[in-house]
């Protein structure tokens, strides 16, 4: 039997069960600031859960809020007309200092209005083993020919430089955003949005340069599992790899100890500069919300330092506050290194260009990680450009 | 035939006019009949017309239309064009067939000959037991039982490697259409159990007498087997195709679960496709259209080879 909700309860939709307890402990902070505590309720398969608010959130039966993604997942959406305006809540974290990312804010926005506040802001960056670096005898690099150097000591040694999978998941853009915009920040926020090409100079560079590393032994196999990297670094047979901060916590449940995982941004590759990826989940109000008021009240107490002090400390991950960091020597670490050399931002590939158009592509690049030759790097974005051309024209249709 | 009809007077006189018409009236007869039977089918029918019938029209209306889950605009045809112009929906279909053929080929020869074998000797029971088991797993475990085995640093690599045979390691999951035969032998140890009960319940039902006359005429081994047992095995084995061609015809869970289609859309079957259309991308419509190309190619092919097989069965008796 379904009892009704408390009156101090909005509903809150998500694809994470896990993230249950850490909702109600930012749902115990926001009780006194909005008057109201969180009521997670979670999908865990991202397909359905997609289903689920696509029906549900035309209807009454929506939830109050809901987790969504950023870029043009949030717009395609928004456009949709079934989430709230939240742009009041930007602006009242922006007047009280929590948080004043305009590059941050401009991927929650939709015709000028923003259609939700960030869950979080992960940075991808390059965790690596302390003991596995030690054992080489390398330093965290400062400039790209040092990562090489640790590349190939790493390989001498017959550690895997760099786990890498991707094959048959959207890993396989991760290695793509981060040579791109480390060779040309602008270039990739004009391909993104579609008024560059993928068969444009950079990206020939950028794939050239992931080639290279193929052929330099940088990586592992691509069908290498991201949840496999805990006993590999604890075991110090993996070296290093590119992730975003929201695996932090996952290392650390799984066997690797705080003082032996380390992460730094990924220097950038010759002719570019400092830049770094950014992620960010999205808690966006229904415009049907039963509870749109109460709904609109959690949206502008969401980025309270309070709030997100519970919150990030739950994820172990940065938070859109760069005043609130968890207590994680990890992410102190990024925070500090992006604190001091302030890189451009860039979206994460996976938000940065319509849905259907980047499920296409990765899908590409997937296909080049089992082949990545020069040859097939040519024929991976003349396959992704006329992607591009043909999605491009369905999203302004 | 003595049939009493309302117009003789007499029987009007002596027997009472309902139960008359009942017993004896043919017309009335078939109606109550028919209206018996229409009474036992109307439940299968009803849950036909319910559960298949009417979910295959929606779906057929929804392939006309361009869907994102939020808004839909009625587009005719235009997704089964795009559909029949893109080339991973060829690859897609070849995959299929690669499937059908694969299951067909061993899966359903290896159980006939597994129970033949297996049938009538002492140790059949543990041997029967042995491939049976796979069977009862699910898809699920089974797929990630072979995810450990084939990944690329996985089990079947890492013991060619033990054992001095590394040249021959493989990347088993990564390229088409290795990945494709390796699924199809993965199904193979899942599936042939259920051919082997299913041949070793038809071998039980072939008479002893058929067996010894044929002996007694000189008949045995390979030739016994060929001219005697199979031909009737015949209809468990039309049961044994046509459930392997249909089940071949909608693989998922095991691609899903071993390369979710990939890499890139290289191992993608139709079910695949119509899962990763409508929701990955949440592209309804176009979803819909290969949901339908999918289930007229399951009719289809059960259509044709069940017609088949069952006229050669009418000229048989014949």
């Amino acid at each position: 039997m379904s009892r009704p909700a408390a009156a101090d309860v909005v509903s809150l939709f998500n694809d994470n069960p896990s993230w249950a307890p850490g909702f109600q402990a930012a749902g115990s902070r926001l009780r006194p600031l909005s008057g109201f505590r969180l009521a997670p309720r979670a999908v865990p398969n991202v397909s359905n859960y997609q289903q689920i608010v696509r029906m549900s959130a035309q209807t009454g039966s929506t939830t109050d809020l809901i987790k969504w993604w950023n870029g043009y997942r949030l717009r395609d959406i928004a456009r949709a007309g079934i989430l709230a305006d939240v742009t009041d809540a930007w602006d009242e974290a922006a007047r009280r200092g929590w948080s004043d990312d305009t590059a941050l804010r401009s991927t929650f926005t939709y015709e000028g209005k923003q259609y939700g506040v960030p869950l979080y802001k992960s940075y991808y960056v390059v965790f690596y083993s302390r003991p596995a670096f030690k054992r080489l005898g390398v330093d965290v690099p400062t400039t790209w020919q040092q990562f090489l150097d640790v590349v190939d000591a790493a390989h001498a040694k017959g550690i895997t430089p760099i786990s890498s999978g991707g094959a048959t998941s959207w890993e396989s853009l991760i290695w793509f955003q981060q040579l791109v915009n480390g060779l040309d920040h602008r270039f990739y926020q004009e391909l993104t949005a579609g008024r560059a090409s993928y068969t444009d100079d950079v990206c020939r560079r950028a794939m050239a340069l992931w080639s290279d590393l193929y052929r330099r032994g940088a990586f592992s196999a691509p069908d290498a599992q991201t949840t496999d990297l805990p006993a590999q670094f604890t075991q110090g047979t993996t070296a290093m790899c590119l992730y975003g901060t929201w695996n932090t916590g996952a290392f650390l449940d799984n066997g690797v100890k705080d003082a032996d995982l380390g992460a730094f941004l990924l220097p950038p590759p010759p002719g570019g500069a400092r830049s770094v990826i950014v992620e960010s989940g999205v808690l966006a109000v229904s415009a049907n919300a039963h509870k749109l008021d109460a709904a609109h009240a959690v949206a502008r107490a969401w980025l309270n330092p309070s709030v997100q002090t519970a919150w990030s400390g739950f994820l172990r991950d940065t938070s859109a506050d760069p005043g609130v960091v968890p207590n994680v020597g990890t992410v102190r670490q990024v925070a500090a290194q992006v604190r001091r050399e302030r890189p451009t931002q860039a979206i994460r590939y996976w938000e940065a260009s319509p849905p259907v158009l980047i499920e296409g592509n990765v899908q590409e690049l997937s296909a080049f990680m089992i082949n990545p030759t020069r040859a097939q790097a040519t024929k991976t974005l003349t396959n992704m450009q006329h992607r591009a051309d043909k999605e491009w024209k369905v999203w302004t249709s | 035939m003595d049939v009493l009809t309302p117009a003789d007077p007499a029987a009007s006189r002596t027997r009472p006019r309902r139960s008359h018409a009942l017993v004896h009236d043919p017309r009335s007869e078939r109606r109550r009949a028919a209206v018996w039977v229409g009474a036992f089918l109307t439940p299968a029918v009803a849950l036909i017309l319910l559960l298949l019938l009417a979910p295959f029209l929606i779906t057929a209306w929804r392939s006309l239309f361009d869907d994102n889950g939020v808004t839909a605009r009625f587009v005719g045809l235009s997704n089964y064009i795009a559909l029949f112009s893109d080339p991973d929906f060829g690859r897609s279909l070849l995959n299929t067939v690669l499937w059908v053929v694969g299951t067909l080929v061993l899966p359903v020869l290896l159980g006939l000959l597994l129970a033949v074998l297996t049938h009538s000797v002492r140790w059949g029971a543990a041997a029967r037991t042995a491939v049976v088991i796979p069977y009862a797993l699910s898809g699920s475990a089974t797929a990630l039982l072979w995810t450990f085995l084939l990944k690329t640093d996985g089990a079947v690599n890492q013991t060619l490697n033990a054992v001095g045979l590394g040249g021959l390691q493989q990347e088993w999951l990564l390229h088409w259409p290795m990945n494709t035969l390796v699924m199809i032998v993965a199904t193979t140890w899942q599936a042939t159990g259920a051919s082997l009960i299913l041949f070793l319940i038809g071998l039980q039902t072939i008479p002893s007498e058929t067996i010894e006359a044929a002996r007694l005429d000189g008949a045995q081994g390979f030739q016994l087997f060929l001219r005697v047992i199979l031909p009737q095995l015949r209809p468990m084995t039309v049961v044994v195709v046509g459930m392997s061609i249909v089940n071949s015809l909608k693989t998922f869970d095991i691609v899903w679960l071993l390369t979710q289609g990939g890499p890139g859309t290289a191992s993608e079957t139709l079910a695949l496709t119509m899962y990763r259309q409508t929701f990955t991308l949440n592209r309804y419509g176009y979803g819909a259209a290969v949901s339908v190309v999918l289930t007229v190619v399951v009719v289809a092919a059960s259509w044709l080879y069940l017609r088949r097989q069952v006229q050669q069965r009418s000229g048989e008796g014949v």
